[in-house]
Formats: C-alpha cells, sequence, structure tokens
C-alpha cells in the first residue's frame, strides 16, 4: 500500500488526472520516458503511452495498405490440384462458398472480419489523416472526424487479418493429406497486408488522435 | 480515509468516457468531447453480460455435438466434430497444427466461458477473489478470445476449394453456426461488462484497494 502514497497525494491536481479504464482508479499523470508504459498501481492495466504518432508514417503506411488491399482481395489466395482438376479461391469467395451452403452467419462472420473491416480500417485512417493533414476545420468535417474516431476501435477489433494468415497455414495443411496445394501472389499479399496493417495500428495512438480535434 | 484507500473517479467527482477516454464532472450525462453517453457505473452491465455468457454457455454444447464439416471422399461421407477433426490431425501426424486447432476451437472458448463466469460470480456474490488476478485473465480472454475465428476461416477455405461432387467434397455442418455465436456471445459479454464494478468494493484480506 506504501507504492500507492506516490501516485496518490491526498489533494490530486485536477487539470492532470487520469482514470483507470477497468477500475477507475484515480492516478496523477506524470511525463514518461519513450518506450515505457504507464500501467495502472491497482489492477495493471495500460493506461497511457507516449505517443509515436507519426502522421507522415501513417500516410505511408496507409497507401502502401491500399496497394496490397488489391491484389489480396482479387488474387486466389489458395489453389488446389487434385485428380487433375484445379479448384482456386480468393478471400471474398471463401465467404460466398459457406453463403452458398445457407451458414450466413459464418459467412457474414468471415467476410466482415478479413475484408470489410481491415479495408474500412485503411480508409477511415487514411481519412483521418486528411483531415489532419489539410487542417479542414469546418464543422462536416470536424463531425466527420469525432465519427471516424469514434468508430476506430470497433473495426480494429473486428479485423482478424492475423488470423486468417494462420488460418492458411492450417487449411493447407489439413488439404496437404489429399491434394496438392499451391499458395499465390494473393497469398503473398495478402500476408504483406497484415504486416502493413500491424505497423500501421502500432504507430496509431487514438488518444492522440482525438487530441487533434477543433473545437470551437 | 483518502491515504488508506485508492481514489477513485467517482470518489473525486469524475466519470471517464468508454468511447473516447476524455475525463468528464461527474453531473454530466454526455462526454464533453465525443457526446457519447457516460455513466459512473453501469450496473445493468452484468446483468447484459451474463445473459449473453449463459447463452454462449448453452451454445457450446450443439457447437461440440454437432459435425461441424461434412466431407465426401470418393462416395464416402463422414462427418467431422471439432474434437474427431482434431484426431484426425493427430493420426496424420501433425502435432503442431492439433495444437494449434485444439487451443484455438476448444480450449479457448471453454476457459473463456469459465473465467468469464468466474469473473462474474466474484462481482454478483462478493466473492472474495485476488482482483489482481481476474484483471489479468479478463485481459487475456479479451486479447485470446477473437483467435477461434481460426477454425471458421478453415472451414471457409476448405468449403471454397474443395467441391468436387463424388470424388472430394466438403459442407460446412450445423455446428459452425452455433460456433460462430459462441464466439460472438462470449466476445460480447466480456465487452459490455463494466470493469470498473470489480473495484468498488473492499477487500481486505486478498488484495489491497
Amino acid at each position: 500500500m506504501d507504492g500507492f502514497s506516490f501516485y496518490m497525494p491526498k489533494n490530486l491536481d485536477q487539470d492532470t488526472i487520469i482514470l483507470c479504464r477497468s477500475c477507475d482508479l484515480a492516478v496523477q499523470r506524470r511525463a514518461l520516458p519513450s518506450n515505457v508504459r504507464a500501467l495502472c498501481p491497482r489492477c495493471h492495466t495500460a493506461l497511457y503511452d507516449v505517443p509515436y504518432c507519426s502522421i507522415n508514417g501513417m500516410l505511408a503506411l496507409c497507401i502502401a495498405a491500399l496497394l496490397f488491399f488489391i491484389p489480396a482481395n482479387l488474387l486466389p489466395v489458395l489453389e488446389i490440384h487434385f485428380m487433375g482438376s484445379i479448384r482456386a479461391t480468393t478471400v471474398y469467395e471463401t465467404a460466398v462458398a459457406v453463403w452458398n451452403h445457407d451458414y450466413w452467419i459464418v459467412a457474414i462472420a468471415v467476410i466482415a472480419s478479413a475484408v470489410l473491416a481491415p479495408g474500412l480500417l485503411i480508409l477511415s485512417i487514411l481519412f483521418q489523416i486528411i483531415i489532419v493533414k489539410l487542417k479542414l476545420q469546418s464543422t462536416f468535417w470536424q463531425k466527420t472526424y469525432k465519427r471516424l474516431l469514434k468508430n476506430h476501435e470497433l473495426l480494429s477489433q473486428l479485423s482478424m487479418l492475423e488470423i486468417y494468415v494462420i488460418s492458411f497455414l492450417v487449411a493447407a495443411f489439413n488439404l496437404s493429406d489429399f491434394a496438392e496445394i499451391y499458395l499465390g501472389m494473393g497469398t503473398l499479399s495478402f500476408g504483406i497486408l497484415f504486416l502493413v496493417i500491424l505497423f500501421l495500428q502500432r504507430e496509431y495512438n487514438l488518444e492522440h488522435m482525438w487530441g487533434m480535434v477543433h473545437d470551437k | 480515509m483518502t491515504n488508506e484507500f485508492a481514489q477513485q473517479g467517482k470518489d473525486v467527482g469524475m466519470c471517464l468516457c468508454k468511447v473516447c477516454r476524455n475525463i468528464n464532472p461527474i453531473d454530466q450525462t454526455h462526454c464533453s468531447r465525443c457526446e457519447s453517453k457516460i455513466q459512473p457505473r453501469n450496473y445493468a452491465s452484468l446483468q447484459h453480460s451474463w445473459a449473453l455468457l449463459i447463452t454462449a454457455a448453452i451454445l457450446l454444447i450443439p457447437a461440440n455435438i454437432y459435425p461441424i464439416t461434412i466431407v465426401t471422399n470418393q462416395g464416402k461421407v463422414t462427418y467431422d466434430t471439432i474434437y474427431t477433426g482434431i484426431v484426425h490431425l493427430v493420426h496424420l501426424d501433425m502435432f503442431p497444427i492439433a495444437i494449434i486447432v485444439f487451443t484455438a476451437s476448444i480450449l479457448v472458448p471453454l476457459l473463456k466461458i469459465v473465467g468469464l463466469a468466474i469473473y462474474l460470480s466474484a462481482i454478483t456474490f462478493n466473492l472474495p477473489l485476488p482482483k489482481k488476478k481476474l484483471m489479468t485473465g479478463f485481459h487475456i480472454i479479451e486479447w485470446i478470445g477473437r483467435w477461434s475465428m481460426l477454425d471458421l476461416f478453415v472451414i471457409a477455405l476448405t468449403v471454397a476449394v474443395v467441391n468436387m461432387g463424388q470424388l472430394l467434397d466438403a459442407k460446412p455442418a450445423p455446428a459452425a453456426t452455433a460456433f460462430a455465436l459462441v464466439i460472438l456471445l462470449t466476445q460480447l459479454a466480456a465487452k459490455v461488462l463494466d470493469t470498473r464494478l470489480l473495484w468498488d468494493r473492499l477487500e481486505k484480506n486478498n488484495d489491497t484497494n
């Protein structure tokens, strides 16, 4: 308990107070060295870190992600050869195949987490960057900016590219029992898309972006 | 009193916005930055979370009993449940893949439901459990839960490429929907819960508060 007295002086300075989102503890905000995260002294939830949120870096990653998004979704990601017949599928077609068997809940889950959420996430971050970079301060743009920020967490939780990448491997090993498996350019693009989005999400800091709202 | 126990936001008259993490005065109903609704504590979230969790626990039974894929190999039809699919992988000596699938589709959903049940019981029935450990477990559950989607992606990929009629054919089966709902409901149960409720009660024996 004596460790806490440091974080909790009797009179908290109202301006630099922050609250833990998991346990509602009031903590005094202090400056941090880079590469250090502040943890809640009571429940060890991550509170804040030094934003390393370079707008230009994110713009570059966004454009790279958009470029790889197209081949990753248009080219086949998995191809099998079995007794002379060849079957190939794109990510989108995997969801359609499940939909055609009337398992539409599964199909929606697949298309939402592998195609829609990552795509919307890239577009959302791109628009946020454009609004910040071009200093668009009219009410319409600021409203759009806030709406994008509000939905950011949902989109980043819904996009599950890392799991889809692992599922290529599992499916390929599963099927290698019956047939010959070929992974093509689509798979490579999808893998790169996953890496680019991973770095984009590491660079992105929601709190920092909220700080750039212009209120009149 | 103030030095004895930790001060919470509601003690100092402040309320955190769950959406944008802005700090507002406690008497406001909406966040001054993002205009979302704010509440110092969401007591109803406990019931929402229980309801979602119980539904998920019930759906876990059909997800494991019914077949999740129907495979036709040269006219021979086999119905694979999640479990027999893993046994099949073990027979093919693909242990690493079998371990990944076992973790993602059996271990994670089960641990998630048990873990959330313990966490919710600790709040509802005032169980004297160490809160710091509960909170760590909760963060792990939040993070690892999404990995259960792996099995559904594998099924979707397999169904899309394996469609050669009587020779070799794979179809999804009823457990797939149940399994998808288990993932969705458990993720929602963890997301709707207001974890601050756990920390309101003082626990002198187990944890410093």
